[in-house]
């Protein structure tokens, strides 16, 4: 699904599982349909033919019925399939590559607040970047995220990611992602939270290693520069 | 083919009076009623009456002048207010601003806020008015003597605003929450000021000096 952009490692894994099900969904959908219609028109009413009613009793004029319902328990199987596959990879594991970075994810009624690791890589140390609306993370780069919420549920979501998360209060949700394709990317909120949920949207800032380490150097000296003034 | 016809007619019809309709409707809209017509998603956290409601955080806004509401909308849409990170509360009300995307909406909900008559506020918190009274002469220079507010020195009124809401936004202007962000010009002139009264007691007793102003009694 080029149309919509693929910005993250298992994107494709994502939409290859939904497509397979709109397919598979389709055949069985434009089959019956079209049965049905067939049969509306070949039975229509005739002069002089009585309708039959069938009460389903008997086996006989059920046969044809019981084999469609069983090819599609046996096309079931490969949607469970591919479903569970996708999600092992993106909900069951985490990476464990040494550059993997992590991040907190913060929603609440009605924003989207990020706290990133400084240039040292870790998060809780005084160079931790916080920032409102807007994730800055590095190409290629494996991160793993915490998704906190404040208030109420929350569901971050990244379409080009093709991620979505649930977040509820109370709990610190862990997941990850690597981003692909370096550029600005939407997060929508796609669990209702009242009457502002429609307004915080936030953005995913897609970085070359140049560009974040320039960003982050920017937000250090300005943090220290903060400090200095008060 | 003769009712196939006349359903066709009367969808067209239809379409042609519904959308006449909308045509009629919009700019009346913009004419008339357009700021309380706003102001109903404010009453979601606002309240009513504008009266403010301590459980959702949200402060009493009745009767705030047309300048200060329109100045703190813009400043919400723009991030000067709003995006800090432990402003929980401002990024409560952002996203809000960011629904007036009408031409002219900021100004006719600021205008229909200034004309709510002002709700004197049930006091909730401890605290010395005398010991206050001293202590609030710099607070008038900006806020006036009486806590009208004074629009040349940007100091919106006081009288009306509950106590534990002035008391909420002292302590973000102490920590920086707010009044840290170079478009916010009078909240940069605020944040200053509010690390001359450096202890819960002596904001309180501010507090309850500006609940006196404001008409209030225990």
């Amino acid at each position: 699904m080029d149309w919509i952009v693929q910005a993250s490692t298992y994107a494709d894994d994502v939409d290859g599982a939904i497509l397979l099900i709109t397919y598979l969904v389709g055949f069985w959908f434009f089959l019956t349909a079209g049965l049905f219609f067939w049969l509306i028109f070949a039975f229509r009413k005739r002069d002089g033919v009585e309708a039959e009613y069938l009460t389903g009793g008997e086996q006989q004029p059920k046969k044809f019925i019981t084999w469609a319902h069983m090819l599609v328990l046996v096309c079931d199987v490969f949607v469970v399939i591919a479903a569970i596959q996708v999600w092992v990879e993106i909900k069951q594991t985490l990476p464990d590559a040494p550059e993997t970075q992590t991040v907190r994810i913060v929603s609440q009624q009605w924003a989207w607040s990020f706290i990133h690791p400084g240039p040292d890589g870790q998060l809780d140390t005084a160079d931790d970047i916080k920032t409102v609306d807007d994730l800055h993370i590095e190409v290629d780069r494996p991160y793993i995220y915490e998704l906190t919420s404040r208030d109420v549920l929350h569901d971050f979501s990244v379409i080009a990611f093709r991620l979505k998360q649930d977040a509820v209060p109370g709990r610190v949700i862990t997941g990850w992602f690597q981003a692909t394709k370096t550029g600005e990317f939407e997060i929508q909120c796609a669990e209702m939270c009242g009457i502002g949920h429609g307004l915080m949207p936030g953005m995913v800032h897609v970085q070359s290693p140049e560009e974040h380490a320039a960003w982050m150097a920017s937000k250090s000296n300005g943090a220290m520069l903060a400090q200095a003034g008060r | 083919m003769r009712t196939a016809k006349n359903l066709f007619v009367a969808c067209a019809a239809l379409a042609l009076f519904g959308l006449t309709g909308l045509a009629i409707a919009a700019p009346a809209l913009a004419e008339d009623g357009q700021g309380e017509a706003l102001f109903n998603l404010c009453t979601q956290c606002h309240g009513n009456a504008g009266e403010g409601r301590q459980n959702l955080e949200a402060p009493a806004i009745a009767g705030l002048p047309e300048w200060y509401v329109t100045t703190q909308l813009n400043n919400f849409m723009s991030g000067a207010r709003g995006t800090h990170f432990d402003d929980i509360q401002g990024m409560r009300m952002r996203p809000m601003s960011r629904s007036l995307t009408g031409e002219g909406d900021v100004e006719a909900v600021s205008a229909y806020v200034a004309s709510l008559p002002i709700v004197t506020p049930a006091r909730t918190l401890d605290g010395d008015a005398a010991k206050g009274q001293g202590m609030y002469a710099l607070c008038a220079s900006c806020h006036a003597i009486d806590g009208t507010g004074s629009e040349p020195q940007g100091g919106p009124p006081l009288i009306g605003q509950s106590d534990w809401y002035l008391l909420s936004q002292l302590k973000k202007y102490q920590a920086g929450i707010r009044g840290r962000d170079p478009r916010d010009t009078f909240g940069l002139m605020m944040q200053p000021m509010s690390l001359t009264l450096p202890t819960d007691e002596s904001m309180k007793d501010v507090i309850a000096h500006i609940m006196t102003l404001s008409g209030e009694s225990e």
